[in-house]
This record gives structure tokens, sequence and C-alpha cells, in this order.
């Protein structure tokens, strides 16, 4: 068997293919191998990041570096699965049930993912946002000693702040909310022409109607476990990969504010827990399921670890600079808390800016693999003449 | 220490700008609420900028005082306090004044006064020369869907950037008149050496984003996820490219470019690296909003009748990429130039992809209903069409076609593909290659189809019309045949006119048969040596084979005048001298036997008369028209 060279196209693979004769045997083997390996590197990776230790705080679940990893993992399994599909022993068997059905439906939720990564993405935008606002949190509360006058540009900030992480998470496309709070309150004064428009805080880039949570949800129909002697073959591992996928997407849109999010704990993954594969995602998927229903109760923003550390502070940070507005002297003890309280906000904010970009160009990296391996599939089966659409 | 003294004697100075800051803050102040200071008049705004220098100097001037002062002075930490307290406030009323001025001047471009209205036609797509003789019966549901797909095959506006005079290059406007330049700077150099510079980037960010928004709303600029895009039908997305690729110019070349200009006017004394940042804050939402369609349809399924607007997209959008990387030259915007050379990328990749699999489609076309009549085939219209079509956007294909055609490596069996032979295309462009290898692979297709008919005349007769049409087509674009080459012509040529010398061949030699000498004469007979019964035979049959070829033939059809004129010639000129011969040798023996109207039933007139009946398409009555009786 020749090595496979994942960057292989998949075309080159089929032209060999048809002209070789291939010992049946042999080659099963191989692939039942690769399936096996498949099945257990998915296995290890996701028990990696179910495990991750939390006294390591870089790797808090939804870390930012939390969902790199998961990302690079993404690209990992996606790699091998694009191996396997292109070993397969008789390349117009993409065009043979089962396949015939799964396949488009691979390609399907293909599609949906690549929406949600440019919805994740924008999301992202508004991330960088509030990371921006509290930076000028952080700056006010530098300096040291605090007076009145950092205090109050703290408190403004935070004001903007907290409520954009709130309106953003409300995503009501109707209601909006001013991005820096005017200096005064300014709700009395409806009559006169000079009140702003109500402007978002980032320009959403998503369509009026989008719904991150729909979307994922529509991405699980007909996910089904293949059965019995589907099982072998290559149905198993596009199962194998479409739930990858799907869990990929959901914890994005979990951790980063996207449009329309309700409903997202309902989405189930029916991933039967015998497949061994499937425990570590399933644990994942019930342990994040779990924050996002405190954070529904509770009211805050996306689940990003870096984000709700941010939200915390920005609550304490908050009461500190209005007892500071209504107390005037602060006892060197509260200054002490709140100083350490902003070199944490400051540390947040540190490590937003340097893993922000990194994340939103893995991001990209996925959407680029995702169209790659569904332009492939498209090819090949257009190659075995079926789904092509007719000339006449 | 003489310092805090120092204090006390600009204290005036001080103390009055004091005055003026707190006067002005709208947390303490009703007054202070209601208006508004730049817009009330110049010197208010003036007196109130001088203020805040004046506290921005005493601030210097106390740090100064309290960092050399060793002991812990609390006059001077009070003091610096109630000076960062009054800079706060006046930040905070800065950037409200910031964010008002902003707003008063930020509205959506006014783009319709950017586009020459004499040519700002919504432009007619010019149609490439559709067939003018389009009598496909539409019985057959398939033909009328070739129908349409022939009217899709529009060559839209070829050259946009001469329709819009503004948007060939990049063009700044002013968004907002220099007074309200000039204010903004005043405010952002005080924000910014206060340290407010992060408050004044959001503030000018989220109004100028607000204003980029309606501006793409006005342009039309949808925000249509990558599932609406596949799911759309093709011809509503057509609409929605053309849309997008003059909205798209405008954006990059004049509001992206403009914006900038804005940053740069506004944050002009205080370094590049602050305006980039504005600009991108403002502008990188929308950037990518505005090329997420592009990239939506660069990763759309490839069918065939998308090439061209794909190619229109590709060419739109490689005329933009200079301007695009003028634009977002910074650092920060690499991420915006990256994407949009991809969806280049992704576009040339769909252009090629499309071609094969138009040529894999041509070859593969199943279709087995013969047409009609041995007319011409909606195949060979429909990919005619194609290739003319595709000969127009030779300059972009040039380009982008870099490889020579697969011709046998990707499939099975050698009986389902055809040859080419590329010794003898030496010297051609790949995408010339191209173009004739889809002729071959439709004349392969062709052969094929002929094989349908029953009649092998008939099987000729179409191959004849399908050449001979694709040959026509061929010499009508100079393009096209410059392409091609004569050489390739040259075999057309001869393939159909020996597709007319098979069809004769088939037809008539039997015909003429009945007209030969052979077995005719008996020899030692007294009469003459012709066997009266054996040439009755003769004229009975070769009567009732003219009858059928004719009124068989006259329902088939050559669309081209031509070369229906020169094949009824070849007819005449084989059968009429033939008959004229026979008849005048041999008539004499009929008409002395009985009932010579049953075996000499037609002139030579009548025959020459009837052969202007074959290949019309038309239906003839039974007899044919007896001149003489």
């Amino acid at each position: 068997m020749p090595a496979t060279d994942y960057q292989a196209s998949f075309l080159g693979r089929i032209s060999i293919r048809r002209n070789q004769v291939i010992a049946m045997d042999g080659n099963h083997e191989q692939e039942l191998q690769d399936l096996e390996l498949f099945s257990k590197h998915v296995s290890e990776r996701f028990a990696e990041l179910l495990s991750s230790p939390d006294d390591v705080p870089f790797d808090a679940l939804l870390s930012i570096s939390w969902l790199r990893k998961l990302l690079d993992f993404f690209l990992c399994c996606e790699a091998e699965f694009k191996g396997i599909l292109m070993m397969g022993n008789d390349p117009s068997q993409i065009s043979k049930p089962p396949l015939d059905r799964l396949i488009p439906e691979f390609l399907d939720r293909s599609v949906k993912a690549l929406d949600v990564c440019n919805a994740v993405t924008n999301g992202l935008e508004s991330v960088r946002h509030y990371q921006k606002l509290a930076e000028i949190v952080v700056s006010a509360l530098e300096q040291k000693p605090i007076g009145d006058g950092q205090s109050r540009r703290a408190k403004k900030a935070l004001t903007s702040l907290m409520s954009a992480m709130n309106v953003d998470d409300k995503e009501c496309s109707a209601a909006k909310a001013t991005e820096r709070s005017w200096s005064f309150s300014r709700r009395g004064v409806s009559s006169k022409d000079r009140v702003p428009e109500h402007f978002r805080s980032v320009s959403n880039q998503v369509a009026k109607n989008w719904s991150a949570a729909k979307q994922i949800q529509a991405m699980t129909n007909n996910l089904v476990p293949p059965r019995g002697a589907e099982g072998s073959g290559l149905a198993s591992p596009v199962y194998t990969m479409s739930v990858i996928m799907v869990f990929v997407m959901w914890a994005l849109v979990a951790a980063i504010p996207c449009q329309e999010r309700n409903g997202l704990s309902a989405i189930h993954f029916p991933a039967p827990k015998q497949l061994n594969w499937a425990q570590s995602i399933i644990g994942l998927h019930e342990k994040i399921g779990e924050e996002w229903k405190k954070k529904e109760k509770k009211g805050t923003a996306g689940l990003l670890d870096e984000m709700q550390k941010m939200e915390k502070l920005g609550n304490i940070l908050m009461d500190f600079t209005d007892s500071f507005q209504f107390h005037g002297d602060i006892t060197d003890q509260k200054a002490e808390e709140a100083a350490a309280h902003a070199a944490e906000l400051a540390e947040t904010c540190r490590r937003m800016e340097e893993g922000l970009l990194p994340l939103q160009m893995q991001i990209r990296e996925v959407f680029h693999r995702i169209v790659k391996t569904r332009t492939e599939l498209l090819n090949a089966l257009d190659q075995v003449g079926k789904s092509s659409p007719p000339l006449l | 220490m003489e310092l805090p003294e120092n204090l006390n004697k600009d204290s005036n100075g001080y103390e009055s700008a004091e005055k003026i800051i707190l006067r002005w803050d709208s947390t303490a102040s009703e007054d202070a609420r209601e208006r508004m200071i730049f817009e009330t008049d110049r010197q208010e705004a003036d007196l109130y900028l001088q203020a805040v220098d004046e506290i921005q100097r005493s601030l210097s001037n106390v740090s100064i005082s309290t960092s050399s002062n060793a002991g812990k002075n609390a006059n001077a930490v009070d003091d610096q306090s109630k000076v960062n307290t009054t800079i706060q406030i006046a930040m905070a009323r800065l950037e409200d004044e910031f964010r008002n001025i902003l707003i008063t001047h930020s509205s959506a471009l006014e783009t319709d006064s950017l586009f020459d209205p004499s040519s700002s036609s919504i432009s007619t797509p010019s149609h490439h020369e559709l067939e003018e003789d389009d009598t496909l019966s539409n019985d057959d549901s398939s033909h009328h869907d070739l129908l349409q797909l022939q009217l899709q095959l529009q060559h839209c506006e070829s050259s946009d950037s001469s329709t819009y005079r503004s948007t060939s290059s990049i063009r700044e406007v002013d968004l907002m008149p220099s007074e309200a330049i000039c204010d903004l700077q005043a405010i952002a150099m005080r924000m910014i050496s206060s340290g407010y510079l992060r408050e004044c980037i959001q503030v000018y960010g989220s109004v100028r984003k607000s204003a980029i928004d309606s501006s793409f709303r006005k342009l039309g600029i949808e925000k249509l996820s990558i599932g609406d895009v596949q799911r759309l039908e093709w011809e509503a997305l057509e609409s929605k490219i053309r849309r997008w690729i003059r909205a798209a110019k405008v954006c990059v070349r004049i509001l992206f470019a403009s914006e900038k200009k804005l940053c740069e006017q506004i944050f002009e004394c205080v370094g590049t690296d602050i305006d980039d940042a504005c600009f991108m804050e403002t502008v990188k939402g929308p950037a990518i909003q505005l090329f997420n369609f592009a990239e939506a349809i660069s990763i759309s399924r490839r069918s065939p009748e998308k090439l061209f607007k794909i190619l229109d997209l590709h060419d739109a959008l490689m005329d933009l990429l200079p301007d695009i990387e003028a634009v977002f030259d910074s650092k920060s915007s690499d991420s915006i130039r990256v994407q949009a050379a991809e969806i280049l990328s992704r576009l040339a990749e769909a252009a090629r992809g499309i071609l094969s699999e138009f040529e894999s489609a041509v070859l593969r076309e199943p279709s087995r209903v013969p047409v009609p009549g041995g007319t011409i085939h909606p195949l060979t219209r429909y990919v005619m069409n194609y290739i003319s079509l595709i000969s127009d956007y030779k300059q972009t294909l040039i380009e982008l076609i870099i490889s020579k055609p697969s011709t046998g490596s990707r499939y099975s069996g050698d009986q389902t593909t055809p040859d080419m032979e590329f010794a003898e295309l030496e010297g051609k462009t790949p995408l010339a290659l191209h173009l004739i290898w889809i002729i071959v692979v439709l004349q392969f297709n062709l052969d094929g189809k002929s094989k349908h008919y029953r009649d092998a005349s008939l099987a000729h007769l179409f191959i004849m019309n399908n050449v001979h049409y694709i040959v026509q087509k061929v010499k009508g674009s100079p393009e096209l045949r410059e392409m091609i080459g004569d050489d390739y012509l040259r075999k057309l040529t001869g393939k159909f006119r020996q597709a007319a010398t098979s069809y004769q061949r088939a037809t008539w030699v039997s015909v003429l048969y009945c007209l030969r000498d052979e077995g005719l004469h008996v020899s030692g007979s007294f009469s003459s040596g012709v066997s009266k019964s054996a040439l009755r035979e003769r004229f009975k049959t070769f009567n009732a084979m003219f009858e059928e070829v004719h009124r068989t033939q006259a329902t088939w059809l050559i669309p081209d005048t031509q070369l229906r004129e020169e094949l009824r010639i070849s007819i005449s000129e084989k059968v009429i001298p033939a008959y004229r011969s026979f008849l005048g040798r041999f008539r004499s023996h009929i008409e002395s036997g009985r009932h010579p109207e049953n075996y000499i039933k037609y002139s030579v007139e009548d025959l020459e008369t009837a052969v202007l009946d074959f290949f019309e398409g038309y239906p003839v009555s039974q007899h044919l028209r007896k001149r003489s009786q």
C-alpha cells in the first residue's frame, strides 16, 4: 500500500485506483486497521480535552487556549478522516448505499459548519471589543493612587463593557444599546434630535434570521450511528467525523457570542455510549451543557472562560468604583484588592490579546479545510456521474 | 518648596480653566446636558479647548512637583487627584462632543452622485447571438429546458469600469466638511495626549461603522449565509453577483478609501499607527462581510451554466486587487488581503473545474431521442454557443486554463472516449486545445446519437447538418476561428462533406441502380434486345423508390439554406441526367406497350420540381406533382 499523502488530490487517487488490480483481503485489513486507529485517536484527543487539569488555568474548559486545542484536534481528525476516505477500495463506493445518502448529508452539514465558522469569527470581533473596553478599565485603574478621575473613567468603561456583554448576549436584533454610554443619562431626552441612533458594538455580519442554535440543531438531523452491516466500511468514519464536526461547532457557539443561541443546551448528540471514542465527547457535552444552563439562569455572556473572568472582575470593579464614587475615601486594603483585581483583568486582556487573533486564524483554517474536503467529495461524486446536473 | 507656589502663580489660569471644564460637566448640570459646545459657537469651542490645554499643562506641572517631592505632601497629592478628576470630566465631555460631531456628519455615502447618470442603465446584458432559426419543437421537454439554458447564456456587461466613470480607480471623497474635521482633529489630539486614545478609537469606530452599514444597505449589499447562497437558484444569484461587482468597486475604491483618508486627516498629528487602528476598527467587519458573498459563490457547486458569471466575478476581483492592496496596506489588515487573494484563487479553480465538468457532461450527455428530421441537435447548439462565449472570455481564460484537456486517462475503456492527437496541435494554447477537445467530444457524442436513427441516410444527414453547423459557428467568430485553427476547420469541413457523400450513397445508389443499363438487354431476341418486362419493373421500382424517398426526405431538414441547395443540386446532378438518359433510351419501348402512364409517371421536370421539396422539413402530399399528363 502506498503511503497515503493527505494532501494528494482525491482525483488523482481515483484514476490510479481504477487501473490497479487490488488484492481484496490485504486492503480490507488495512482499512479496518485504519478505522480502528482513527477511533482510537479521536478517543485519545477528546479525553485529553475533557481532563484538562484545573490547576493549569490556561487550559481551563472553554478558554481561548482550550478552544485552540479543540480546533487543532479537529484538524487532525479531519486529516485522518480524509485519508480513510481516500483509501476506500472502490472509489465509486461513495455513490452506493449507504454512502449515497450519508455523503450528501455530510456535505450539507459541512456547509452549515462553514456558516457557523463565519458567525463565530464575527462573534470574536465582539470579544475583541470587550477586550478593548476592559483595557480602558485597566489603564484607568493602573494609576496609583487611584483617584476620583480614574475611578470615574473606569466606571464609564465598565458600564459600557457590562452592557455590551449583556446586549450582545441577548442577541436581539431589534434592540440595541449605545456602544459607549453617554457620560450622562439621556433616557429622558427622546424629544431631542440629537439622541443618537442606536448602534451595535460590532457591526453584525450575520443575516437577520440566522440562528446559531437552529443551525446546529439542523446539523444533527439524520445524525444516527450506522447500524449493523453499515457499521463496517466508510459509514462509520463518516458518522464519527460528523459527530466531531457538530460538537466542535456547538462548543464554539457556546463559548463565543453568536446570534441567537437559545436552545443550545437542548441539542442532543446521538452518540451512544458504547462507542468508546464518543465517551469523552459526551462527557464534554454534559459539562459544557451544565455551564450553559447556569449561564442562562444568571444571564451572563458567553461561556468563553476569559469572558467569564472578565464579567466577574467587571462586576467586582464596578462595585469598587461605585463605592469610590459614593463614599469618597477608600481604605488601603480595598485599594489593594482593587488593584489586584485590575491586575487580573489586565492578565485576562493580555491572554485575549495573545490568543484571539490566532484563534481567528485557526477558525479560518478549519473553514478552508472543510471547503477543501467538500470540493473534493463533490468532484468525486461528479466523476461517478450521478450527481452532476444534466446539461440538457 | 517653591513649586507649590508656582502652582499658585498659575492658579488663576488654572482656576478659570477648571471653572470652564466644570461648567460643562454633563453629569452635574442640566444646561450642560442640553447643549453641545461645538454646536454652539466657535468661541465657546475654542475656549473649552484652551481650558483643556491649561489643565493638561497643570497636570504635567503637578506630576513633576509631586514626583520630585520627597516628602508626602498631602496637598500635592490632592492637587493631582483634583486635576485628574478635572481631566476625566473634560475627557468625558470631549468624548461626547467627538461623538456628536461624528454623528452629525455621518450618513450613508451619496452613491447616486458617484455614478455617471448618462450610462447608469441597469445594464441590459448584451445577448450573445442566439440562434435565429430556433425551430425547436417544444414537445420534448429537454429541448425546452435547453432553450431556457440558452437564454441564460447571456454575455453580460463586459467592461463595468467604462460604465461608471468613478469606480475604475481609487477616488476618495470628502466624507465630512473640513471644519468638522478640524474640530475632530483638535479633540482627538487632546484626548490622545491625555491618554484617552482608547476611548477615542472606540467612539470613532462605532459611529463610522454605523455609517458604513447604511452605505452598505444603500448599495444593496446583503447578508447572505453560505447556506442561502447554495440554496438559491443560479439565475437569482447572477443578478446578485452583478450587483455585488458594482457595489464592491464602490466600496473599495470610494467608500473604504475615503474612510482611510478621513482617519488620516483626523489623526494626522498623532502618527500612522493610530489612524490605521481607527481605520481597521471601522472597516474590518464590513470588509469581511463584503467578501463573504464572493467567497460563498466561489465555493458553490460547479455546473456549466455558472462559468461565465464566475469569470465575471473573477475578473472584477482581479481588477480590484491592486486597489484592495493599496487601501488595506497595514499589517493589521493582512487577513483581508489574504481573504481576497484566496477568493480569487478559488474562483479560478472553480472556473477550471467547471470547464472540466462541462467537457465530461458533453461527452456523457445521454439523450437518445433522435431529433426529428435529422436537424441540428440542441446539444450542438448549446455547446457551440457555450464555446463562442468562452472565446469571448478568451483573455481571462487563457491565463486560467493552463493544463491540457485530459483525454484518456480518466476513463476506463477506450470505447467511451474519443482520441485526440496532440502532435498535430503543436503550439496551441491549452485553452485552444480544450476548445478543440470539446468539439471532438461533441462529435463523438453526436456519432453515438446518429446510430439511433433507423434510417442510415438520415444518420448521415444528421451528422452532416451538425458538423456543418459547428463549422459555421467557428467561422462566424474570429476569436474562435483563430483558436481552433484552420487545420482543424478543414478536418471538420471534410467530415461534413463526407457525411453528405455517405448520405447520397446510402439513399441514391439503390435508386440509381434502377436506371442502369445492365440486365435490360436480352441478347439475340427480335425486339431490339430490351426486355419489356424487366424495363417495366425498373420503371415501377424507380417510381416507388423515388416516391418513397420524396415522401420521407421532404420531411427531413437541412436548416442551412446554402447547404440544402448544394445537396439538392448534387442530387439533381446525379439523378436527373440519369433519368433523362434512361427515359431517352427506353421510353419508346414503354410507350409502345399498354398503359405507359403506369410506368412513365414522371417527366424530367417533375423530378426536378420534386427535388425542390427535399429537406424542407414539411410533409408533402403523397403524389408528386405531375406536369405532364
